[in-house]
């Protein structure tokens, strides 16, 4: 069903097979450093998508944000805690136990269920033409005021509330 | 006759040839691709090492042949190869050595969208100046792995230095950009480039100049905001344990991002390639990005260092707030009619 014969193709094979494996070793990792870097590889996969989707503009945003800030946050977060300070992993946790496959298998046959069924209604024929960066800004600012202005709200809240927190500390 | 798979070997070597003269090959490997920023890297430490020494009555590398010792970074380089990487105890052995090459590697590729004159460019992409933010934001955890992987406490102290000063100046970094971008109505380098045409960005967006110059100071560690590598202090900051090619990548990867700083201030600010036609796009380009990077150089034989909450003072409460002034002061102009959007 799924021929390799188009680049893309191949390289949606690689880039899941790189974030999927990344992604794996993040949650084993047995130094959690090595966890924090196989989560930005996977974070760069997940950037490598949406190159594939035709959105460049989200592909940049999702490795400055999300390697260059939060992965960096993960990074300082373990440095500052001391080892003798960190809590003990619990190795009777059942990190060999089934569920977590149950649970992926369910998953899997729910999404393919749906796609199945909704078979027919799926948008067909030639995706829309290729979406510029600038067209963005209108769209947001004439079509969908009321999301952005709430958007805008919860960022502001969110740093108060930061500022509040670091106030109450000191 | 170009064939292709070739069979004879007549074919096979016109194949090389097209390949070789495509305009693709010459711009990745000759120009504006690896040979020209190894050599502009080369000349660059030689510069600085020369100019610092002028700067205080020095005479500076003299010996290693050449007009003023200029053969002097290919010995240094010979040396650093022939030396023996020492690896500290208990290090991390995958990101101690993997990570050099992840910089110089890092720092090269935003060249890829960095217009050296109107057909001498890469790839001309839509989102060339946030793809180039992209590249940069992975420095500061890049120093922090290899600060952290070389297991010694100098090294760890100036990463986490460096890391708290790049995140803190970032910030002012990006948004003094937006302005440029109101103007020039476009995150395209190549567009931006062509915007200013009638007159450079550093006249209608001075204030942004002022934050963008500050802030890649701090982004470079250069004087005064060197603390990640204060020598009397950390000995050389987070590259102490670096030695031999290790050392040698560092200090090609740190180069390469000087370089790639100044030619962003010319894009963005000083007109990128516009020039008079005497001579070519390219010449005048590189010519405003070695200005530039003599006024990054300057200050390292001039100022003393500034301390560590006088930095981070100046960077979240003044560059941080100029900035933003600045961009609804741009905002303002524009939209009274002051200034034209898309170019002036």
């Amino acid at each position: 069903m799924v021929s390799l014969a188009i680049p893309s193709d191949i390289a949606f094979v690689i880039l899941t097979v790189v974030t999927i494996t990344a992604a794996i070793m993040a949650l084993h990792a047995k130094e959690l450093i090595y966890g924090a870097v196989s989560l930005a590889v996977s974070f760069i996969g997940i950037a490598g998508f949406f190159a594939l989707l035709d959105a460049p503009y989200l592909a940049m945003l999702q490795i400055a944000i999300y390697v260059g800030a939060i992965v960096v946050l993960i990074l300082f977060t373990i440095m500052l805690v001391r080892r003798d300070q960190a809590p003990e992993i619990d190795e009777q946790t059942n990190s060999e136990s089934p569920v977590g496959l149950w649970l992926a298998g369910l998953l899997a046959l729910a999404i393919s269920g749906v796609v199945a069924l909704a078979g027919a209604s799926l948008p067909t024929g030639e995706p829309p033409a290729n979406l510029q960066v600038s067209d963005l800004g209108p769209v947001l600012t004439s079509q969908y005021p009321v999301p952005l202005i709430v958007l805008a709200l919860l960022l502001s809240a969110s740093l108060l509330g930061a500022l509040v927190l670091a106030k109450v500390e000191r | 006759m170009v064939v292709f798979p070739p069979t004879t070997p007549a074919e096979l070597v016109a194949l090389v040839i097209r390949i070789i003269t495509s305009h693709t090959f010459i711009t990745v490997v000759v120009f504006p691709g690896f040979i020209h920023l190894t050599v502009v890297v080369i000349f660059l430490t030689w510069y600085e090492r020369k100019l610092l020494a002028r700067i205080q009555l020095r005479i500076g590398p003299l010996y290693a042949g050449g007009p003023g010792g200029l053969f002097q970074p290919l010995a240094d380089g010979v040396k650093l190869i022939f030396k023996e990487v020492m690896i500290p105890y208990k290090a991390s052995k995958p990101l101690f050595l993997g990570i050099p090459v992840l910089l110089v590697f890092l720092s090269a590729l935003p060249f890829a969208v960095i217009p050296f004159g109107q057909h001498w460019v890469i790839a001309n992409i839509d989102v060339g100046l946030v793809f180039v933010f992209a590249m940069t934001s992975l420095f500061p955890s890049m120093i922090l792995l290899f600060a952290w992987a070389s297991n010694s406490k100098y090294p760890f102290l100036g990463g986490l230095r460096s890391l708290f000063q790049q995140v803190a100046y970032e910030i002012p970094m990006w948004i003094s950009t937006l302005s440029i971008v109101l103007l020039a109505g476009s995150l395209n380098l190549v567009d931006i480039v062509r915007a200013q045409q009638k007159i450079w960005f550093i006249v209608p967006a001075f204030l942004s100049f002022v934050v963008f110059f500050i802030s890649i100071m701090a982004e470079l560690e250069r004087l005064p905001f060197d603390l990640p590598e204060a020598e009397p202090e950390l000995v050389a900051g987070w590259y102490t344990e670096a030695s031999g090619a290790i050392f040698m990548l560092i200090f090609m990867g740190l180069y390469m991002k000087l370089y790639l700083m100044s030619s962003l201030v010319t894009v963005l600010f000083l007109g990128g390639w516009w020039g008079p036609t005497i001579l070519p796009q390219p010449v005048w380009f590189i010519l405003k990005s070695l200005i530039v990077a003599t006024f990054i150089i300057i200050p390292r034989g001039v100022y003393p260092r500034i301390r560590v909450d006088m930095l981070i003072k100046i960077g979240w409460t003044r560059l941080l707030i100029i900035a933003l002034a600045n961009v609804f002061l741009t905002i303002i102009l524009i939209g009274t009619g002051f200034m034209t959007a898309w170019g002036i």
